[in-house]
């Protein structure tokens, strides 16, 4: 039997160094707050510069360091150069946690070529690009945790997100690819939050008529009867990232309240 | 330790040894008093014997999954000792009979450990759970729970019966704060695994080969089995409930 140290529950990041991606808020931010008190250097990746400063001021503010780097995940050279820069700042890469997303609804014969290219460029190829860049890194070094998101939609289909679940479902089968091909060293894992109460969610609901009646009804249909917090993902971001997880991969982890088990 | 488990009670049912054992030290060091239930009682009052001598809390309960009144007894015994918060049900036997071989007792008795057991457990312990405001159950599935493998029809149904079982719980007692969740491992190198393969002419060759076919090259480890279930017992797991985490170096993303 392997008898390794047991696990010091408070670091449990220690020495590691975090690329998360749009975590310039919501969960990627919780998620950068919370992996930067267990020891961890956080890369902040996201296309909104002001959102990825106010992050490594948050960072900073509890002692803890982070880079900020204005990020299109959707545009691959960008990709590519996220991963150089964090090499170049850190020397390593142990956790990549790919949180970065665009939301677009539209049933399939409503959806425009632009948005299906896009939603599918930043939900699907976006990952792609990032584990393809980062991996060899990985493997050259001490290995790696990566941390797809992809959504309760990823799981099961709903009215009117023709493209958003079709991308969320090729990143889940793109992590467990990777799964198979990097195991001895690379993990992979996908979130698949279900509806998390985060700043793009509130923005969503404020563009939506008859909100109030619309949430009361959402949250009767989620089994523990609450919106998640960001918090939430950002705990299970953790397991998956430290070694806790150690031998958990290509595994999907649904962040949901119980959502997906009533399907 | 950070005391994560801090001011609760875990019933740790098929405590005395394999996973359950790793599980019951893991949640005493993380500051849980441990029920270890176990049919094997010395085995039960070894384990808990340990975790006291490593200067944590626990007892053993010599009781039966198979036997409804053991089981009120020993969610009994559990509640005693403090707001009992977690359950796991980990006491599994493990069947390897081609279907056309397979005797009515033998069928009815897996089914009884593997799923019926469960349900009992789960029957008289999870009031205790919502009495003290919720609380977490962790059954223990197997990758066989998700996929199958040739030869072992009763324990691949038993184990694909108890994730449905445990999602059932799971949305039905939400409302009320307690969480269900399947923990799904491969073979580990403790448990089952390891007095099933003892049994074929050359264990090591079994073994190896085993390892040898998993993306990780490996077989799972107890501790790595006990760190998952620290977190879906504490705190960091609150709005995951109804979910299965196969805990398998990747192994079940190749059929999936």
């Amino acid at each position: 039997m392997t008898t390794a140290a047991y696990p010091d529950f408070e670091r449990l990041l220690d020495g590691r160094v975090a690329c998360i991606t749009g975590s310039g808020s919501g969960q990627g931010r919780a998620a950068a707050l919370l992996m930067a008190q267990h020891g961890a250097r956080i890369v902040v990746a996201d296309v909104n510069a002001a959102g990825a400063h106010e992050t490594v001021r948050m960072l900073e503010e509890q002692g803890a360091e982070g880079l900020a780097l204005v990020v299109d995940v959707s545009e691959r050279p960008s990709c590519d150069e996220m991963v150089a820069t964090t090499m170049e700042r850190f020397g390593r890469i142990d956790v990549l946690y790919n949180n970065a997303a665009v939301q677009m609804s539209g049933a399939v014969v409503d959806c425009t070529d632009e948005q299906w290219d896009l939603t599918i460029r930043t939900n699907l190829s976006a990952i792609f690009y990032a584990c393809r860049a980062a991996i060899p890194h990985m493997l050259a070094g001490d290995g790696g945790s990566i941390i797809n998101t992809a959504s309760t939609l990823g799981l099961s289909a709903s009215e009117g997100f023709a493209a958003y679940g079709a991308a969320k479902a090729g990143l889940v089968k793109l992590t467990q690819q990777i799964a198979v091909e990097y195991g001895p060293a690379v993990r992979a894992n996908v979130i698949a939050p279900g509806s998390i109460d985060t700043p793009r969610f509130r923005k969503v609901l404020d563009a939506t008529p008859g909100a109030d009646a619309w949430i009361e009804r959402l949250t009767g249909n989620i089994p523990v009867r609450r919106l998640g917090l960001a918090e939430d993902v950002a705990a299970t971001a953790l397991f998956l990232a430290s070694d806790l997880s150690g031998y958990i991969s290509g595994a999907i982890l649904p962040v949901d309240g119980g959502l997906a088990a009533t399907r | 330790m950070t005391g994560l488990l801090r001011e609760r009670v875990a019933l740790v049912v098929g405590g005395a040894s394999g996973l359950g054992e790793a599980i019951a030290h893991r949640f005493a060091a993380e500051g849980a008093t441990v029920a270890v239930a176990d049919a094997n009682g010395p085995g039960a009052q070894t384990v808990a014997d340990a975790i006291v001598a490593h200067g944590h809390n626990a007892v053993a309960v010599e009781a039966d999954v198979t036997v409804t009144a053991d089981v009120e007894r020993m969610v009994a015994v559990a509640a005693g000792l403090g707001p009992l918060r977690v359950l796991v049900l980990s006491a599994a036997v493990e069947s390897s009979v081609p279907l056309v071989d397979l005797s009515d007792d033998e069928w009815q008795h897996v089914l009884d450990v593997d799923l019926t057991g469960p349900f009992r457990v789960m029957r008289a312990g999870i009031p205790h759970l919502i009495a003290h405001g919720g609380g977490s159950v962790i059954a223990l599935g197997s990758t066989l729970g998700l996929t199958v493998a040739p030869g072992y029809p009763a324990y691949c149904a038993a184990k694909g019966a108890l994730v449905n079982l445990c999602k059932q719980a799971a949305i039905d007692y939400a409302p009320q704060g307690v969480r269900v969740n399947v923990l799904a491992p491969s073979a580990t190198d403790t448990g089952l695994f390891m007095e099933h393969s003892a049994r074929a002419p050359d264990p090591e060759a079994v073994r190896a080969m085993v390892a040898r076919a998993n993306p990780m090259r490996r077989l799972g480890t107890a501790d790595e089995v006990g760190d998952a279930a620290v977190f879906l017992a504490s705190d960091m797991s609150t709005y995951v409930s109804g979910t299965v985490i196969a805990l398998d170096g990747g192994l079940a993303a190749r059929r999936l």
